[in-house]
């Protein structure tokens, strides 16, 4: 098997001649990843196909239903929302992070990953008591005088966008943090000196120059936030269902085998696009 | 899918040996308090007895059992599901029949009782309300549908399962005895007056969350959830009124490995004196019809068998007819 991949690459990029050595290191965990992930998902596909009856039926159900289009639809939103907020949020913070003195760098990293590897469960609950009608922002934003009746901050997708961006802001601000460390101050001293004032060193300088980390995180966020379970099913209603909440009912609750099959395929097939869009990107930028 | 709470211990699925299939046997279940009940007054107790090792596992899962029955490879011998799933898993030849000369079922409640399944217990659902919270709680289904008398948000059931659908039907003012065959039509009408102010709960513990916080001050209920809540304190109040039972049923996947040992179990799970103590410690009524006795009055006053004169049964056998159509429809009239 290594061998059949090392040569079937052989005529690639260097970087990739360089694993032919180590290729057969790794043949223990391909081979464990092609029975046990490829296999199987290979069969879902084919069930997809068969199940109840053999055709395109189940794509033509999943694509032909106002109820699955609006998960499709909700999906694709959420997922966007959250990337755009998570972008916008997250770049100060990977700035600061980037050209605070080293200390201080160090504890907000600190406090950035503990709450990573803090449970999620335990995360997204705490976001459920936060967020509920009698929970304390509401209460809070009450007896400020701001609002008259409670927000609907719950079971709905402002409350899984909400809980989502918590989650998934470190993925965007430790590979920016890393991009924006090594760009090179004096470009921006340079910028300073030929007379741009500190909007235009910003969008003309530092902004492209960060582009490369902003891109990795946000596709990075935007196909796990396409995946995402446990938020969503926490904290989203039901008319803001997910694919991922859709698929885990018809497998579960439904046993409706080949439609949940279609449906994870569709995520994958969607996945594995922004995943290769992706590595087209960093390539290209690693090439220069 | 099911949010259950985070347990998940290990099923060591033993081959098909002789001796370790007769020490061994896998009980599978929803987790939460339920399932601990369950541990600690069948499994533990049948363990001491029969020298047998329970194991627990969980949550109890469909999907899982198909894929199991399938593939050959059964690791659960004992589980317990839903009853309208039960009945149909029955029919679908997935569970193996049970063996009645080891389980006796002339004392078990005939309502949970079939060929494939017999009772694990049986709950009611029931309105339940948070008096700290309003000035009024609705008594009657029709009141719990009525946003004019009972303004703002009330929870309900998210799952597609006996319950809900009967609670529309009755609010809308059909007869108990003229539930069956199901008006979807008319019950999905009636949801729709309601849809927008419905919080959905999709396990126990968030129904319990979501009562004690007011978030929804009234909804619709597992009647064991909320005498759990009152012993921590909240003042709720439960209405009775029509309340609708239906029950979760012990099951052996076809194939069990531990097939006797199973039957065993499923017979020391429904004595008498197994479902009176499993009744007290959840608040969930026993289906073996000798318990009663044998438990304390206080005790027995809140649990759905001295509920019977406004009982409203669900038909176990029609929705598992029809709960594959049913669910289909109940997921997509909620994704709307």
């Amino acid at each position: 098997m290594a061998s059949s991949i090392s040569t079937g690459r052989a005529g690639g990029p260097g970087a990739r001649k360089r694993l032919s050595g180590p290729l057969a290191y790794v043949a223990p965990a391909l081979v464990l990843i092609a029975l046990f992930f490829i296999v199987p998902v290979l069969m879902l596909l084919v069930r997809s196909f068969l199940e109840p009856t053999p055709g395109l039926e189940n794509y033509a159900t999943l694509f032909g239903s106002t109820t699955y289009l609006n998960v499709f639809s909700n999906t694709f939103l959420v997922a966007f929302i959250v990337t755009a907020v998570s972008v916008v949020i997250g770049f100060p913070v990977a700035w600061a992070l980037a050209i605070l003195p080293k200390r201080w760098s160090m504890f907000l990293l600190a406090v950035i990953v503990l709450s990573m590897w803090t449970n999620l469960l335990a995360r997204t609950y705490a976001w459920m008591v936060l967020l509920q009608r009698t929970g304390v922002i509401n209460k809070t934003l009450m007896s400020l005088g701001l609002i008259d009746s409670p927000l609907s901050l719950v079971n709905n997708i402002t409350g899984v966008s909400i809980g989502m961006v918590y989650i998934m802001l470190p993925f965007i601000i430790l590979p920016l943090m890393g991009v924006i460390a090594s760009i090179d101050a004096s470009v921006l001293r340079a910028a300073a000196l030929c007379g741009a004032n500190k909007w235009q060193s910003f969008v003309r300088v530092l902004l492209p120059l960060s582009l490369p980390g902003i891109t990795a995180g946000a596709l990075m966020i935007f196909v796990m936030s396409l995946g995402y379970f446990v938020t969503p099913a926490l904290l989203g209603g039901a008319s803001s269902m997910m694919l991922a909440e859709l698929i885990a009912q018809l497998v579960q609750s439904l046993v409706k085998w080949g439609l949940g099959g279609a449906a994870a395929f569709v995520l994958l097939a969607v996945t594995l696009g922004l995943y290769f869009l992706q590595l087209r990107y960093l390539d290209a930028y690693k090439g220069r | 899918m099911r949010i259950k709470p985070l347990f998940l211990v290990a099923a060591l699925a033993f081959s098909a040996n002789g001796l370790a299939a007769d020490q061994t046997l896998v009980f599978t279940s929803w987790g939460g308090t339920t399932q601990d009940a369950q541990k600690s007054v069948w499994a533990d107790g049948f363990s001491k007895a029969q020298q047998v090792t329970v194991l627990q596992d969980g949550p109890t899962d469909y999907g899982k059992i198909k894929a199991m029955v399938e593939s050959g490879n059964v690791s659960w011998d004992v589980v317990d599901s839903e009853g309208d799933y039960a009945v149909r898993a029955g029919m679908d030849g997935l569970l193996e029949k049970l063996d009645f000369s080891v389980i006796d079922k002339s004392r078990l409640d005939p309502r949970f009782v079939t060929d494939y399944s017999v009772g694990s217990f049986y709950y009611s659902f029931v309105i339940g309300c948070n008096k700290d919270a309003v000035k009024a709680c609705p008594k009657t289904w029709a009141d719990l549908f009525d946003l004019d008398k009972f303004p703002g948000k009330r929870t309900f059931y998210k799952w597609s399962a006996p319950g809900v659908i009967e609670a529309a039907l009755l609010a809308d003012g059909v007869p108990a005895d003229k539930l069956y065959p199901l008006d979807l039509d008319r019950a999905f009408k009636k949801l729709d007056t309601i849809k927008s102010s419905i919080v959905w709960w999709s396990s126990g513990a968030q129904s319990q969350q979501l009562l004690a916080s007011a978030e929804t001050p009234y909804g619709f209920f597992w009647n064991g959830r909320l005498t759990a809540l009152t012993k921590t304190g909240v003042n709720v109040e439960t209405s009775w009124e029509q309340n609708i039972t239906a029950a979760d049923m012990l099951i052996v996947p076809k194939g069990a490995k531990n097939k006797e040992t199973a039957m065993k179990f499923i017979a020391y799970a429904t004595s008498a004196a197994s479902q009176a103590k499993f009744a007290e410690l959840t608040g969930y009524a026993p289906i073996n019809l000798a318990s009663p006795a044998l438990m304390p009055q206080d005790v027995r006053a809140t649990l759905p068998d001295k509920q019977a004169a406004t009982q409203v049964d669900t038909n176990l056998g029609y929705w598992a007819m029809h709960r594959d159509a049913i669910a289909t429809r109940w997921y997509a009239w909620q994704a709307q």
